[in-house]
């Protein structure tokens, strides 16, 4: 279950250098500098070896474990997860990782996709039951960077759309909101709000980072047990980011929704870990080497 | 008055930070979103009721869903609101 990678440890800068606020602002992707703010400043992280999973945690492996355990998730027991519909995020009744649209899909035959709807609880549970733990995101951040040198893609600095599950393998080159919506309204009408997750590893090697580890841009968003928290409290950042500081745990490496510059190895995102899930989030564990 | 602060990606011309009048929080909620209707889709569903995987925070307190219907929210405090993903 769950090959893993070792990872050697190391020290690195976590973190985005100044030059790559500065690209992205500078480049044609609709979300503003300020946005961005909580990636900076780099710092100085010092990791002992470990292992991770290689792949995203999969349907068939949370499958197992509901099965082994009895396992109910959040979204299970309170009857509702969230889909993006072409309103927005909102709660659908009937939705959990069985059935990752609503009444009416079933996520049967995607048992090599990575588990959705799973809230950081239940990754927690199943970590714990796998013997494992979830990483941190420094661990993770390093994983997708394959070491201390800085990268922006777990591949490289050159943006490629054959190597990760993004908005912009599934609608081509996206650079406005507005194109963002018109492919997910598109999406919307044709299938209804169902998640657009591939099968792990499928964009392996080219996708892969130098440690083997696959999916880390893209796909789904991993949570990590990381507290959220600003690197350096003099940040200026979103005010909703601040107000996640302390609250929400860490979520890193963008999905199958987002535009390229959101799939980063620096990128940083906060979700609510309080029973919160969607059909754009899944994980991966960890485990002391 | 009150300080209002929403996610700066969900206001059209990036602006993060508002004025409203005091209040209870229900009340507080529905007139920003009354003065501001391009937030409303963001705050409420298509039959009006509130979305509630949306967060509120008040003077840096969260405040829980089964108690957003009793907070007041004081002159001079702030409302901030996060959805359950933030940043990106």
């Amino acid at each position: 279950m769950g090959e893993m990678v070792h990872v050697p440890g190391g020290t690195f800068q976590q973190g985005s250098p100044p030059w790559l606020l500065d690209l992205l602002e500078a480049s044609d992707q609709p979300l503003p500098r300020i946005w961005f703010a909580d990636e900076t400043p780099q710092h100085t992280r010092v990791l002992e070896p470990y292992r991770i999973d290689r792949h995203p945690v999969t349907v068939a492996e949370f499958a197992e474990f509901a099965e082994r355990t009895g396992h109910v998730t959040d979204a299970e027991e309170r009857g509702f997860g969230l889909v993006y519909t072409e309103r927005g995020w909102r709660e659908l009744d009937g939705v959990s990782w069985r059935a990752p649209g609503g009444p009416g899909t079933s996520s049967k035959g995607m048992g090599d996709h990575p588990v959705v709807h799973v809230s950081w609880l239940d990754c927690v549970s199943y970590a714990e039951w796998a013997g494992k733990r979830l990483p941190t995101e420094s661990e993770w951040e390093f994983a997708a960077r394959g070491g201390p040198e800085f990268r922006i893609w777990p591949w490289g600095d050159t943006w490629d759309v054959r190597n990760a599950n993004t908005a912009e393998f599934h609608a081509g080159a996206l650079n406005a909101l507005g194109g963002w919506k018109a492919w997910w309204e598109a999406t919307c009408a044709e299938d209804g709000p169902i998640p657009r997750t591939t099968p792990v590893g499928a964009f392996s090697k080219g996708g892969d980072s130098p440690f083997g580890c696959a999916d880390m841009g893209g796909n789904v968003y991993e949570w990590t047990s990381t507290l959220s928290h600003l690197y350096d409290d003099a940040t200026e950042c979103d005010p909703s980011v601040q107000a996640a500081m302390g609250r929400y745990r860490v979520i890193r490496g963008g999905s199958w929704m987002n535009f390229r510059h959101q799939t980063r190895c620096s990128e940083r995102m906060h979700g609510d870990p309080t029973g919160w899930s969607s059909f754009a989030h899944g994980f991966r564990c960890a485990k002391d080497a | 008055m009150i300080r209002i602060l929403i996610p700066s990606v969900w206001s059209p011309d990036g602006r993060t930070a508002f004025e409203g009048a005091e209040g209870p929080l229900p009340d507080v909620v529905r007139r920003f979103a009354d003065d501001h209707p391009w937030i409303a889709g963001r705050l409420f569903g298509p039959d009006g009721a509130p979305l509630l995987h949306v967060n509120l925070v008040v003077d840096d307190e969260l405040v829980p869903r089964r108690s957003r219907d009793a907070a007041v929210v004081g002159a001079g405090s702030t409302v901030t609101i996060l959805a359950p993903m933030a940043g990106g």
